[in-house]
Parts: C-alpha cells; structure tokens; sequence
C-alpha cells in the first residue's frame, strides 16, 4: 500500500492544477475558433480603412493593442481624420466602451483567486466576444477559459490589423459576403442556449426591444449600456435570488 | 491631424482601461450578496440582446422589420439552429451565408 502513492504530493498537486488550466484554456480558445475569421476580417477592414483615412501603420498598430476596443477604434478613426477635437474623440471612446464596466463586473468573481497585478494586465483583455462565450458556458466563467478564448480573440484581431494596414482594405467590402451579420449572429446564438426560464425570456426580449427603441432616439452606442442595466437591474431587483 | 494621433490613442488607451480594470479589481475579492449575484446573471442576458437586436433591425437610424431585410432571416436561421444545439461555428456560418445569398439574390 506505500506504494500506492509514489509521489510526493506537494508535487503532483500543482501539476495537475497546471494541467487543468491548460485544458480549461484550451477549451476556452478552441471554443472561441467560430469567431477568429470573423474578428480577423474586423481587424484587416479596420487596418485597412485607418490607412485609409490617413493614418500611418504604426499609429493603427499601436491604437489597437493600446485600445483593444473594435468598435471605438472603427468610430475614432474618421473622427480623427475629420480633425474633430482630441477631447471629444476621447470622451465618445469612453462611451462607447462604457460596457466594459458590466464585463468586468461579471467576470470579478471568477478570477478572485489572481494576484491583484495579474488582475491589472487581464483588464486589459476584456472584450465582448470572450465576454459573450466564457459567461454562456458558466457564469462567474472559467477564469481560464475566459484566458484562452481571450487569446484567441486578440490573436485574430492583433493579427488581422496589420494584414489590413499593408493590404489598405483589401477585404473592402464585409457586407457583401455578410460577415458583418457574424456579431450579431455570435451575439443571438449565445444568449439562445441561455434562455431556460420565461424570467430570462423576458429579460433578453425587454432589453432588445429598449435598446431598439433608445438605438433610434438617442445617436451612438448608449443602447448597449442603458438597455444592459437598466434591464438587467429592474429584473433583479423583482426577480428572487432564491430561485436560482 | 498628425500630431495629436498619438495623444489621442494615448487618451482613448487610458479612458477605456478605465473602464475595464477598476471593477475587475474591486469585485474580485469578496463574496457577493445574492441579489447583487443575480444581477450580474442577468447582465449578458440583457446585453447581449442589445448589442444583437440593434445590429440587425436598426439601419442608420431607421428601423427596418420587412422581409426583404436579410440580417432578419440570419437571425431566424441562428434561433433554429440554437435551438436544435448545433454548435457555434455551424450555426454563424450558415447564419452568415444565408445573409450573403440573400444579399446577393436581392
């Protein structure tokens, strides 16, 4: 029977935990693969159309590891070309990313275990697609899942950036071969498999329709975050926790 | 133009880390109250409809629901597919070809 463990356990126990966020990884990368064509295709329109518009490859490369924000990038970009004022690109950035706070806030309890500098570098990684895929499979996610479908996103996306500034949009034409319907498509499969109870039903139809309804009254992205808590927020207020 | 492209990526680079890190680092360290758990539940399941719904039926700032619209069929499309659980890729590709045949029919 001394034989039956052979191993000092002090040993084998983070072994097997290293192999665990690996595989957790792994599957959070391989699970976010649907989207990497998409998100690279994004990232050489954006590359290519910066250029575009004047700006010089480096300026785009570093705005998109810098920002790391698609959509802000893709707003801020003829703002700057347009000479709007810095002040004014930069606040319409912060609305924009505003969501990022409802990210975050989901994802915290997942990584509760992480160092407070490693939590500083994984804000950086946020982004909606990662969001969108971690927190339907599990939520609080995987903080390694989230890890490797993060990598996987900004992979694409990083990569693509370059491949569109030396092209100069190439790809000029997204909508054509529908790749701009991958988002909402990405966005629509996932909140399907999370409908279970005629709670969420409910929520996921009030907040689109709300978000229709402030998309068509008010310019700019504040749907997202208006609909996002304002829905969000009167559900769980009337819903009871105990009946999760 | 030119020389204020790198203050400008400087600032959005700051404002939208501020918007990432403050609440990753706040929340990650305490329990949380059970409302305030079912709140963030619910989070994705209204944003995502928000971030979805504005994508296909909003079209510069017009609502557009007729039948000629393609994203309107795409999402159709993705609904029966979820529904049958094909996974993901499957389901965005046959989404996004519906979209473009569509498109291209039309």
């Amino acid at each position: 029977m001394d034989r039956a463990q052979p191993f000092d356990r002090g040993l084998e126990g983070p072994v097997i935990v290293a192999g665990a966020r690996l595989a957790a990884a792994r599957a959070g990368f391989v699970a976010s693969l649907a989207l990497v064509p998409s998100v690279f295709v994004y990232g050489t329109v954006f590359g290519g159309l910066a250029v575009q518009a004047g700006l010089r490859p480096l300026e785009v490369w570093g705005m998109s590891l810098l920002v790391f924000a698609g959509a802000s990038q893709f707003v801020a970009v003829p703002m700057l070309a347009a000479g709007a004022s810095p002040l004014a690109i930069v606040l319409t950035t912060y609305v924009i990313n505003m969501r990022h706070y409802l990210m975050a806030a989901t994802l915290a309890p997942a990584f509760c275990g992480f160092p407070r500098r490693w939590l500083a570098l994984v804000a950086h990684w946020i982004n909606d697609e990662s969001f969108a895929i971690a927190v339907a499979r599990r939520n609080p996610p995987d903080p390694w899942f989230y890890l490797g479908s993060a990598a996987a996103v900004g992979g694409s996306f990083l990569g693509g950036v370059p491949v569109g500034t030396q092209l100069g949009g190439l790809v000029a034409e997204p909508t054509r071969w529908g790749l701009d319907f991958a988002f909402p498509a990405v966005f629509l499969a996932l909140v399907a498999v999370q409908l279970r109870r005629r709670a969420d039903w409910l929520v996921a139809l009030a907040s689109g329709a709300l978000a229709i309804a402030v998309a068509l009254a008010v310019p700019g992205n504040w749907h997202i975050v208006v609909a996002g808590v304002i829905v969000s927020g009167a559900a769980a207020v009337v819903l009871e926790p105990e009946a999760e | 133009m030119r020389k204020d492209v790198w203050l400008v990526i400087a600032g959005m680079a700051l404002v939208t880390y501020l918007t990432r890190a403050p609440l990753l680092l706040a929340l990650a360290r305490r329990p949380l109250p059970p409302r305030l758990r079912l709140w963030l539940r619910l989070i994705p399941l209204a944003v995502l409809p928000a971030l979805a719904l504005p994508l296909i039926l909003v079209d510069h700032g017009r609502l557009v629901a007729s039948p000629a619209h393609p994203p309107l069929w795409g999402a159709v499309v993705v609904f029966a597919l979820a529904a049958w659980r094909v996974n993901l890729f499957v389901t965005v590709a046959v989404a996004v070809a519906t979209v473009a045949v569509l498109r291209a029919l039309g």
